[in-house]
């Protein structure tokens, strides 16, 4: 038999099984339980409406709400141009493109922290990343953007700062204020993807 | 243990530039082996006399599809971890047949034309240095390329997602069309002897 | 003096191992082109560095703490240089020659092959990759960029041969 026959026999045998064997589709989790812990621990993951509420009003095309609640809390209400995936659809192949990117920050909210939260954990131990959750999700969102309670006069100069922010964010998402707003800071900055551990990537390739 | 291990930091990635080195040099040995350091080998194909370049380029391609796809059916390999060159397809189709009339006038790629230099080929150094001539010239040139440069781009997509099959069968297809064209060089061989260089 | 090759089907089982090693460690397949363009950029950036900021091409490999030259295909490269060379003097293939069909001068086979090279280098950046690195890494991992630059350089050098033949049969 000439090499090339023997070849020949190799490959097609190989072949014919790889072509019939299905394929390994099994998602592996890419985090240790360790770094899973640490991560949790740090709180990188969190979002704080104050931050959100600033990129909204700068219009921040990198980020990207994702309303993890069901339809019908959705239909109700929503931040706007966030899109609904229910948790019971975390997984499904229609999100994944939404929720393994690398080109928007993702920023998953439920009414308290525990769903998004829940739903942040899932996707990080698939490897997923520029997943946030908003900090304590749209209850504290209203609490503190669409009806922010005013500080004494006596509160340190942040506090009166943060305020008249927030006062101007509700006017801008039509919440329950009603003084004039003062001017909001104009600074588009990009959202800061909070100091993480360095994660594995998909090396680049190129040549 | 699932690869890939630098990636999936199973081992440092300080170790990524021996592994380079280490990959490169049996690259270069295999590839002077097969007589890639001799372009009129490497031209051969093109006019019946030498199959070689297709032989040994079929031959790997498909070993090393299916390596993958085996690695990944044991768990060894994480595919999705494994970069996938992405397809602008305008500058692939463009780059490619300018690439290949380098070919045919050259008779070597960037990867032999070293090989070749490295044992001594002065007409391989002198289309090194073409290449790094062409690459300024394209540097150079690029703003008024770049549209093209950037157009038509369709991500890092698979063969497989086009024609919507899966990744084994794509990779058997390959297979036969690989077996296919070594069957008829070696047909052309015979049919168009020469000696060995 | 004939000389001894290796079984081209051997070679390519064996090229295809070191490939999927490739894969297996470093995530990534082989490539040529990109440490000829790493040392193109750093030559730009050394001789004339405003000119390499500047550049919309250049910058992305310039700039603060950026050094082109400390790249993966760099180190292959240099491997290649070595594992060419072992094997050269191995097979007692060590030789300062230049190659040419002997129906052309050595000079005419300077010039086609300085031609072919700016092409190639040229095409290589277009298509984002040369043999080595878009085509057969390519095709091992089943890109489609992989299999159309494969076909369009194999086509036209197919497509060409006949107006070049004089140059080699």
């Amino acid at each position: 038999m000439t090499p090339r026959t023997k070849l020949t026999a190799i490959l097609l045998g190989f072949g014919l099984i790889i072509a019939f064997v299905p394929e390994n589709t099994t998602k592996p989790f890419r985090l240790t339980a360790s770094e899973m812990l640490d991560e949790v621990q740090y709180g990188t993951e969190l979002i704080h409406p104050d931050e959100l509420a600033e990129w909204l009003i700068n219009n921040d095309p990198s980020i990207q709400l994702i309303d993890i609640r069901s339809a019908a809390e959705f239909e109700n209400f929503h931040l706007d141009d966030a899109i609904n995936i229910p948790l019971n659809q975390l997984l499904d192949n229609e999100w994944v493109d939404y929720l393994d990117q690398d080109v928007k920050m993702n920023i998953l909210y439920s009414n308290g922290t525990t769903r998004a939260h829940e739903a942040w954990m899932i996707s990080r131990q698939l490897g997923y990343e520029n997943n946030t959750v908003l900090m304590g999700g749209l209850n504290y969102w209203t609490e503190t953007i669409l009806n922010p309670s005013e500080p004494n006069s006596t509160s340190p100069d942040d506090e009166i700062a943060k305020y008249e922010f927030r006062k101007g964010a509700s006017q801008y998402f039509g919440g329950a204020s009603n003084s004039t707003p003062s001017a909001t800071e104009g600074k588009s900055k990009k959202p800061q993807i909070k100091r993480r551990k360095k994660k594995k990537k998909v090396p680049d390739g190129s040549c | 243990m699932m690869g890939p291990l630098i990636p999936q930091e199973v081992i440092g990635e300080g170790w990524n530039f021996f592994i380079a080195f280490a990959v490169g040099i049996g690259f270069g040995f295999v590839l002077e082996q097969a007589g890639f350091s001799s372009s009129r080998k490497l031209a051969g194909v093109f006019y019946g006399y030498d199959a070689v370049v297709l032989k040994v380029f079929f031959t790997a391609a498909v070993t090393g599809m299916l390596g993958l796809l085996y690695f990944s059916l044991f768990g060894w390999i994480d595919l999705s971890m494994v970069w996938v060159n992405p397809t602008y397809l305008w500058s692939a189709i463009i780059g490619g047949i300018i690439m290949g009339a380098g070919f045919i006038i050259g008779g070597f790629c960037p990867g032999t034309s070293v090989c070749a230099a490295a044992i001594g080929k002065i007409d391989a150094m002198v289309f090194v240095v073409g290449i790094a001539v062409g690459i300024f010239g394209f540097g150079e040139l690029y703003p008024m390329i770049k549209s093209l440069y950037l157009a038509e781009y369709l991500g890092q997509v698979k063969l497989s997602t086009i024609f919507g099959i899966s990744q084994g069968v794509l990779a058997f297809f390959v297979i036969i069309a690989a077996l296919l064209m070594f069957w008829i060089a070696e047909i052309a061989e015979k049919k168009f002897p020469r000696e060995e260089y | 003096m004939k000389t001894k090759y290796m079984n081209p089907y051997l070679a390519g089982v064996l090229l295809g191992l070191v490939l999927l090693s490739a894969f297996y460690f470093s995530g990534r397949g082989l490539g040529a082109s990109g440490a000829v363009k790493s040392i193109v950029v750093t030559a730009v950036e050394t001789v004339a560095s405003d000119h390499a900021s500047n550049s919309e091409y250049y910058s992305k490999y310039t700039g603060e703490g950026k050094n082109p030259l400390n790249s993966w295909l760099v180190y292959e490269m240099l491997g290649v240089i070595v594992g060419g060379f072992l094997s050269g003097a191995f097979a007692g293939r060590l030789k300062l020659k230049v190659e040419h069909s002997p129906k052309i001068t050595s000079n005419k086979r300077l010039m086609l092959a300085g031609i072919g090279g700016i092409l190639f280098g040229f095409g290589s950046q277009l298509g984002r990759g040369c043999t080595s690195g878009s085509a057969l890494t390519g095709m091992a991992v089943l890109s489609l960029a992989g299999f159309v630059t494969m076909m369009a350089i194999f086509g036209t050098a197919f497509a060409l041969a006949f107006f070049f033949r004089k140059n080699w049969i």
